[in-house]
C-alpha cells in the first residue's frame, strides 16, 4: 500500500483524486491458489451434503445381498454402486452423502455453541478485569473434563445420539475458545485506542462491540475454523466409539468404525469415509489459514 | 480571559496489593496535591522525567483514571463528581490526543468511522452533515477528503497523529489534553504537528494541556509551564520566565540536561546524581532533597509548599538562593565544525534543488 507523502506537510494541498483502491477481501482470498482450491472443494462437499436426498443414487439405509462390493475402478466393481457397498450391502456413496451431512452439522453446531459461549466468556473476562479470576477459574474447571468423558456422561444421561455428542463437543470447546479469546482480548485492551474510545465518551457496550469484538473477531474466527477440523475429528472419534449416531443412520466416523471389521479384505469401506474426513479437516485448516492472511489488516502489504 | 480548567489538589494513588487476601501493602503516589488552572486559549505544559506522574495527571483530568482525591472543574462544572452517563456527555468538551499514533486509532475502523463516531455520539452531526464535516476536518488537519475511506494502518505516523487531532476536534471541545503528542514522531514531523496544534488553537480558541518531556517543544508551544517531580508540581511559571530564570533546582537541572542543537557546546553544569526515588516510598520532606545540590536539614524534614518567588510559583525552601543561569551556550558563536557541516548541507540542498 502506498502512503502518499504529499499530505505530510501542512502547507501542501493534497490532490482530491483518490488513488486506486485494493481488491475486496474475498477476491484476494481466491487469488491464493491453495485457499481457492480448499474453498472450492469444501464448497462442493457442503453442497453435496445439502443435496444428499436429491443426488444420492440409492437408499442409504437399504440392505442388499451385494455386500462388500469394491468401488467401480476395481475389477469386481458394479456400475450401480460407484463406491461399492459396505458389509450390509448398503451403497457407500449414498451413505457418504448422508453421513457428511451429519458430520458437518455436528462440527458446525458444536463449534458455534462452544465458539460463541467461550469467546463471550473470554472477551468479558478481559473487558472487566474484576470478573477475570472468576470466569477463568470456571474455565479451568471445565478444562479438566476431556471431551470423550463429557460425551460419555451426556450419552449416559440423554441416551445415544447425535444431539448429546454435539452438546459434548460444544461444551468441550468452550474452555479453549474462552482462553484464546481472553488472550487476544487482553492484548487489545492494553492498546491505547480502547482508552481513546473511552475518552471520546463511548458506552461500555459500544466499546465492547465496536472496539474489542471487532478487533478480536478475525483471530477468533481463525481459531474456530481450525477448531472446526478438530471437532469433526473428535465427533468422528465419538461416533467411532459408538457414542454418536445410532446404527442405521450414517455418520463418517461411524462408517469408518464399521469398516474396520473388514479392513483386510474390503479396505474401501473404512478408507473412503476416512479420506473424506481427512479432506474436510484439511480444507478447513487451509481455508482458515488463508482467511487470516486476508482478514488481518496488519498483515496487508 | 475566563478560566477553562481549574484543578485543585488532584491526587491519584494506585494501591499495591499483595498476597492471597490482596491486602493493600502500600500505594504508588503517582500524583499528589496537584493544583493549577488554565485560561481559555492558553497552553499549559506539564513537563518532567518519565514516571513523574504527568501522564497520570492528564488521564485523571479526563477521568480516564479515577482520581483518588481533589477536584477538576471544566468551565465551572465539577468533573470528578459526575455520574457515568453525565461524564460521557461531558467528554464532548474535553478530548485527548495520545502519544502513540499507531496504537490510539482503532485499526478496524476507517477514518470516516473514526471521525463520525464522536459526532453522532454527542449529537453534533449525522448523515450528510457528518460526511461534510469529515471532509472539512480532514482538510483542517492537512489531509484530503479521500483519506476518509482508508484504514489507520495505511498512514504514516504524522498522518495518524493528524487523524487523532481531527478526532479530538470532531466534537468542538473546549479543552484538549495532548499526552506527548509528538514524542513518537521524528523531528521534521514533530514541527509540523506542533505548528498544526498552534494553528488550530488560534482558529478555534482551544485550550491545551500539553504533556511533554521535550523542553524545546514546550518552549515553542506553551504559555505557561508546570514542572512535575515525583507526583508534585515543583515549579510553575510563564514559559519565558521559567526558561530565563528557573528557581527550583530540579527545573534548573532539567533545563541544563536538555540537549542543545550546538555540537561541542560545553554545558558547564553538573548533572543531577542518582535516580528518581520510588513513588511507592517517596523521601521525607522535599522529594528532591536526596539529589539536590542545595539540600539542607530543613529540606529533609519539611515539605516546601508552592509559593510565589519573583513571578514563579516554586516549591523550594531555597528558591531565592538559586543563582541566575549562565547565558545559554547556543548564543555563543557556532563552532568551526558546525559551520563546515552546515555549508555541506547548504550545497547539497542547492544541488538537489537545481
Amino acid at each position: 500500500m502506498t502512503v502518499t507523502a504529499d499530505a505530510n506537510t501542512t502547507t501542501a494541498t493534497p490532490e482530491d483524486a483518490a488513488p486506486p483502491r485494493r481488491a475486496p477481501w474475498w477476491l484476494r482470498l481466491l487469488r491464493d491458489r491453495a485457499a481457492a482450491a480448499a474453498l472450492i472443494l469444501l464448497g462442493l462437499i457442503v453442497l453435496a451434503a445439502i443435496l444428499a436426498p436429491l443426488i444420492s443414487p440409492a437408499d442409504p439405509f437399504a440392505n442388499s445381498r451385494n455386500v462388500m462390493i469394491p468401488p467401480i475402478w476395481s475389477e469386481r466393481g458394479m456400475a450401480e454402486h460407484l463406491l461399492g457397498t459396505d458389509g450390509q450391502g448398503r451403497d457407500i456413496l449414498s451413505r457418504l452423502l448422508y453421513g457428511t451431512r451429519v458430520t458437518l452439522l455436528i462440527g458446525l453446531i458444536g463449534m458455534g455453541l462452544g465458539g460463541v459461549i467461550g469467546s463471550l466468556m473470554g472477551l468479558v473476562s478481559a473487558f472487566y478485569p474484576r470478573l477475570d479470576p472468576w470466569i477463568m477459574r470456571l474455565v479451568d474447571m471445565m478444562l479438566s473434563f476431556p471431551a470423550i468423558l463429557l460425551g460419555l456422561a451426556l450419552v449416559a444421561v440423554m441416551g445415544q445420539g447425535v444431539v448429546p455428542v454435539t452438546i459434548a463437543l460444544g461444551v468441550a470447546s468452550i474452555p479453549d475458545c474462552a482462553r484464546i479469546a481472553r488472550g487476544i482480548a487482553v492484548g487489545i485492551m492494553k492498546q491505547e485506542f480502547i482508552e481513546a474510545g473511552r475518552a471520546v465518551g463511548l458506552s461500555d457496550l459500544t466499546l465492547f462491540v465496536r472496539y474489542l469484538l471487532r478487533n478480536a473477531i478475525s483471530s477468533i474466527m481463525i481459531f474456530m475454523s481450525l477448531r472446526f477440523g478438530q471437532l469433526i475429528l473428535l465427533g468422528a472419534a465419538l461416533s467411532f466409539l459408538g457414542l454418536g449416531a445410532r446404527p442405521p443412520q450414517a455418520e463418517l466416523g461411524m462408517m469408518a468404525a464399521q469398516g474396520r471389521d473388514f479392513l483386510l479384505f474390503a479396505p474401501h469401506i473404512a478408507v473412503i469415509p476416512s479420506v473424506l474426513i481427512f479432506l474436510i479437516v484439511l480444507c478447513a485448516n487451509v481455508a482458515g489459514d488463508a482467511l487470516r492472511d486476508v482478514l488481518d489488516p496488519r498483515l496487508r502489504g | 480571559m475566563s478560566t477553562v480548567l481549574e484543578v485543585s489538589n488532584l491526587t491519584k494513588h494506585f494501591p499495591v496489593r499483595r498476597g492471597l487476601l490482596r491486602r493493600q501493602v502500600g500505594a504508588v503516589q503517582a500524583v499528589s496535591d496537584v493544583s493549577f488552572s488554565v485560561k481559555a486559549g492558553e497552553t499549559l505544559a506539564i513537563v518532567g522525567e518519565s514516571g513523574c506522574g504527568k501522564s497520570t495527571t492528564g488521564r485523571a483530568l479526563l477521568r480516564l483514571l479515577e482520581p483518588s482525591a481533589g477536584s477538576v472543574k471544566l468551565d465551572g462544572e465539577e468533573i470528578t463528581a459526575l455520574p457515568p452517563s453525565r461524564l460521557r456527555a461531558a467528554r464532548r468538551q474535553m478530548q485527548m490526543v495520545f502519544q502513540d499514533p499507531f496504537g490510539s486509532l482503532n485499526p478496524r475502523m476507517t477514518v470516516r468511522e473514526i471521525l463520525v463516531e464522536p459526532m453522532v455520539l454527542h449529537g453534533i452531526a449525522s448523515g450528510e452533515r457528518a460526511e461534510a464535516r469529515v471532509s472539512e476536518l480532514l482538510r483542517t488537519v492537512g489531509l484530503a477528503p479521500y483519506h476518509a475511506e482508508r484504514y489507520p494502518h495505511e498512514f504514516s505516523g504524522g498522518q495518524r497523529q493528524r487523524i487523532c487531532i481531527a478526532r479530538a476536534l470532531a466534537t468542538r471541545p473546549r479543552l484538549i489534553v495532548c499526552d506527548e503528542p509528538v514524542s513518537a514522531l521524528d523531528v521534521s514531523v514533530q514541527a509540523q504537528i506542533v505548528n498544526l496544534l498552534q494553528d488550530l488553537q488560534r482558529e478555534f480558541g482551544l485550550t491545551y494541556v500539553f504533556i511533554s518531556h521535550d523542553l524545546a517543544v514546550v518552549r515553542h508551544i506553551a504559555n505557561r509551564v508546570a514542572v512535575m517531580y515525583l507526583g508534585r508540581i515543583v515549579e510553575e511559571a510563564e514559559t519565558s520566565a521559567l526558561f530565563a530564570d528557573p528557581r527550583h533546582p530540579y527545573t534548573r537541572a532539567l533545563i541544563a540536561a536538555a540537549p542543545r542543537p550546538a555540537p561541542g557546546a560545553v554545558t558547564g553544569r553538573e548533572a543531577v546524581r542518582g535516580d528518581a526515588p520510588s513513588a511507592l516510598n517517596p523521601p521525607s520532606g522535599c522529594a528532591f532533597h536526596p539529589r539536590c545540590p542545595l539540600a539542607t536539614e530543613r529540606c529533609r524534614t519539611e515539605r516546601p509548599e508552592l509559593r510565589a518567588v519573583s513571578g514563579s510559583n516554586v516549591a523550594c525552601h531555597h528558591a531565592e538562593q538559586a543563582e541566575p543561569l549562565p547565558l545559554p551556550s547556543a548564543a555563543s558563536a557556532p563552532s568551526e565544525l558546525l559551520n563546515r557541516r552546515l555549508e555541506v548541507l547548504a550545497r547539497a540542498r542547492a544541488a538537489s534543488a537545481a
